[in-house]
């Protein structure tokens, strides 16, 4: 299920809050957990059986790590088994289809499709991708490391920790939560009307997010492709198209985010934010310590550190960046055009480090910030275009391949104006601190009335069946 | 924040979540919706196969959003707002001022190529004369009024790989751009007026060598002034004024046979029981079926006319018939026996494949014509 549908804003959701709020504490968990698996059955409800797997072996594991702490080697044989189980379920379920195709390609071995054991046929390849695998094999994973590196208490009871696994609000497109971040909250967690009023003015944030900006620019984009396989894309009409899905990207997944911050607060729990207006960057590294926060700091946390981080020497650091970059690519999705794309901004990130430092302290401020603009927006037509033909030839019209422009982009142009600049207008902080100015007195009558338009329109949009994807299925 | 403020906001919140979903599960669902003009989804049944193929899910969600509360209501707020929003396409239709446009998609070329050989198939087999004719629409006849830089697919680049056919072809493009400036479509639906129509009766006459109609000669009826068409319905624009419908061909002398079921039945050249139904376009000899006759009493001798044709016919038939003793309706979508068969049981003297563009290039029953 997804938060932009009128099964979860109107079934779900209420539903949902009306059981949470008439539950003892000490059931609350239970409950959650309970709605969470109804919540991930809902497209897919074979795959619950995985929810219990991952809760069992994780659960379990984490028990293990605790009980042989005292034998480092033992302990750390299980957070290794652990971290083993994760990633093998995510390379099954995520990458075993790309692993065959390219073995194949390299190789001419061909993998079989199915196996049969014991006259039960098992799909092995081109299996659906459980819907979330990325965010919550990694969450599960930060929790038997932060259990070993004594970062969070061990979790005893297998309904809270199950909960931890399973909770709705980030499952399926972030933030990331490290177990360590909700490891109290999952025990004890205070509810009030505030926190709730809090977390649902959140929620109306993202909704619009996601529904009136992210969708309607998406749309913008679809456009753009189809022009480039009609082969009329313009110069003009591909940097529409760039900025379209780049627009598109973050208003979707920031909007994701702050309805899964939003809900997490109605429910007592404090994610972490995400973004923090990453087009404001004024260079590459900035961007990425301001996209995708729990991301980078995951792999920071759990990969980067640990090979080493910049302590190592040049050659050491170079080798750790590209890792990382490598992984941070691959695991968007399982395709050559994500590794591209994370090598690209590794290539960026060690150009800044090592050749621009001194060039970028003299650069006048707005040319940083085209320059770090230029730079991600090329980037998303590597991240949205699989097929990297298409994307080579699409990227090849931005750069001059093409007629300049068509009275197609100005009619596109023309559709989207306003749209464009209320999607540039909230990518900046004026928003945020043209409403700190406000009184006290005109931001508590503006809120409802804010709140109130919100739903009410993105109702209107949903209801009327418009333009809807969900981003995250390569996840 | 105040306590005090929190639960106004909590309230508010979920009293909208809730009292929508309360408001949902009350109301009676519909059968179908006549705005929209279609069949919604209804209450699944439960079942564990159902569920465990994701048929059951799906279904719900349909379901939740077809039978959600104020439907047409909020269709209509979203394409307010985006009106508002500068948007000028709803759905794949443009709004024009006052008129709307269905925007032609680029079709699959190898369909359009196959459907066009299928006429030339159909022309092969039979002794009988096969006059083809391609009814331009709104968005070719009426480019001047679409939004500037409004994307819409080339027809006239088609009609001319039509006439490659090598088809005698009624040259229906010519006579709707004479008559361009007058209402030969409706504003909210995608067919032609019967004022259009009259026009395409002409062109048709033309083509195969028969006397025209007079205009002075028929004493239009306005029959509905509420007509709210399809276009209405897709693009969610619902504040443009209705059209005015009208019928040009009186009913007596003209005797109607349908055949909806199977066997034929008497039937009429109009059915006004639709004029009161959001469908008014079906009124024109009832809406589709697979085949119909209409007979002129007073042309004994007159010839025969087999149109193989889509809903566009509807109102061009009744004009058309005035010159000739039968004419033969056939619609591929629902009639599976070979045409050329048919025509030559049934002494037909005329074929016309009778289509407008936007059907023609996305039809997959063409392939017919050929059996």
């Amino acid at each position: 299920m997804v938060f932009s549908s009128l099964t979860f804003l109107f079934a779900f959701l209420p539903l949902t809050l009306a059981v949470y709020v008439l539950t003892p504490l000490r059931w609350r968990n239970f409950v959650l957990l309970m709605v969470s698996l109804v919540f991930y059955g809902w497209g897919e409800p074979v795959y619950i059986t995985i929810m219990f797997v991952s809760i069992l072996i994780d659960y379990t594991h984490g028990l293990l790590v605790e009980k042989y702490r005292a034998d480092d080697r033992k302990a750390r044989w299980f957070v290794g088994q652990s971290v083993v189980f994760n990633l093998l379920l995510l390379g099954f379920f995520k990458y075993g289809t790309f692993f065959a195709e390219n073995l194949y390609l390299l190789t001419g071995i061909q993998l079989p499709q199915s196996v049969s054991i014991g006259g039960v046929t098992m799909p092995l390849l081109g299996i659906p991708l459980p819907i979330g695998i990325s965010f919550f094999t990694f969450q599960t994973m930060s929790y038997t490391i932060d259990v070993y590196r004594r970062d969070a208490p061990v979790q005893r009871n297998i309904v809270n920790f199950g909960a931890f696994v399973t909770m709705f609000p980030q499952l399926i497109a972030g933030p990331i939560v490290k177990y360590k971040t909700v490891a109290a909250e999952l025990n004890h967690r205070i509810h009030t009307a505030e926190g709730f009023a809090l977390g649902a003015r959140r929620f109306c944030a993202g909704l619009a997010k996601k529904v009136l900006l992210a969708n309607a620019v998406g749309a913008l984009w679809e456009e753009c492709l189809a022009a480039q396989s009609a082969g009329t894309l313009t110069v003009v009409g591909g940097w529409t198209g760039l900025f379209a899905f780049g627009f598109q990207i973050y208003f979707d997944f920031s909007g994701y985010s702050d309805m899964a911050i939003g809900l997490g607060q109605m429910f007592g729990f404090r994610f972490p934010e995400n973004f923090d207006y990453p087009y404001l960057a004024s260079s590459v590294t900035e961007f990425w310590r301001r996209w995708h926060m729990s991301l980078t700091s995951w792999f920071r946390e759990y990969l980067y550190i640990p090979l080493g981080g910049n302590r190592g020497g040049t050659v050491r650091t170079l080798r750790n960046i590209l890792i990382v970059w490598f992984c941070t690519g691959f695991w968007h999705g399982a395709s050559w055009n994500f590794v591209l794309w994370g090598l690209y901004f590794a290539l960026w990130l060690i150009l800044e480090k090592y050749v621009f430092r001194g060039l970028l302290e003299r650069t006048p401020g707005w040319v940083k910030h085209v320059y770090t603009i230029l730079v991600v927006f090329v980037g998303w037509g590597i991240f949205a275009m699989e097929d990297l033909g298409v994307c080579g030839a699409y990227l090849a019209r931005c750069f001059g391949a093409a007629r300049l422009w068509s009275m197609a982009d100005g009619f596109r142009l023309r559709s989207y104006a306003l749209t464009f600049a209320a999607l540039i207008l909230a990518s900046t902080t004026i928003g945020r601190d043209g409403w700190a100015k406000l009184s006290e007195r005109a931001q508590r009558i503006l809120t409802p009335v804010l709140m109130a338009l919100t739903l009410v329109l993105c109702t209107a949009y949903l209801v009327d069946g418009s333009y809807n994807p969900f981003l995250y299925f390569r996840f | 924040m105040t306590k005090t403020y929190g639960r106004l906001l909590t309230a508010m919140f979920c009293l909208f979540l809730g009292g929508l979903l309360a408001w949902h599960v009350l109301l009676p669902d519909r059968e179908k919706s006549d705005v929209e003009n279609r069949s919604l989804q209804q209450r699944p049944e439960f079942s564990w196969a159902a569920l465990t193929d994701g048929s059951y899910t799906a279904d719900v969600e349909a379901y939740f959003a077809d039978q959600f509360p104020l439907r047409d209501g909020w269709t209509g707020l979203k394409a307010r707002v985006e009106q508002l929003l500068g948007k000028r396409e709803f759905h794949g239709v443009y709004l024009c001022g006052d008129t709307l446009i269905s925007k032609v998609e680029t079709p699959d070329e190898t369909l359009v190529e196959k459907n066009l050989s299928y006429v030339r198939r159909l022309a092969e087999k039979t002794e009988i004369p096969v006059t083809l004719g391609f009814i331009p629409s709104a968005a070719e006849i009426w480019k001047d009024k679409l939004p500037a830089g409004a994307e819409s697919w080339d027809q006239s680049a088609f009609l001319e790989q039509a006439a490659g056919v090598g088809v005698p072809m009624v040259d229906l493009k010519t006579t709707m751009e004479a008559h361009a400036g007058e209402k030969i479509f409706y504003r909210t639906d995608h067919h032609w007026t019967s004022l259009g129509a009259f026009y395409g009766a002409n062109a048709v006459l033309d083509a195969l060598g028969r006397e025209s109609l007079n205009q002075a000669d028929f004493a239009p009826e306005a029959v509905s002034d509420a007509f709210c068409g399809t276009l209405y319905s897709t693009s969610g624009i619902h504040w443009l004024p209705p059209d005015t419908m009208e019928f040009w061909a009186e009913e007596a002398g003209l005797s109607v046979t349908s055949w909806r079921s199977g066997s034929p039945e008497p039937s009429a050249l109009y059915d006004r029981t639709y004029l009161a139904e959001k469908d008014k376009y079906s009124a024109f000899l009832g809406g589709n079926q697979p085949l119909c006759v209409i007979r002129n009493e007073n042309l004994p001798g007159g010839g025969r006319v087999l149109l193989v044709r889509d809903s566009y016919a509807d109102s061009l038939a009744p004009l058309l018939a005035q010159r000739f003793e039968e004419v033969h309706l056939l619609d591929l979508r629902y009639y599976r026996a070979s045409v050329a068969q048919y025509a030559a049981e049934h002494g037909v003297d005329e074929i016309v494949v009778l289509y407008s563009v936007p059907n023609f290039i996305t039809d997959k029953n063409v392939v017919f014509l050929s059996q």
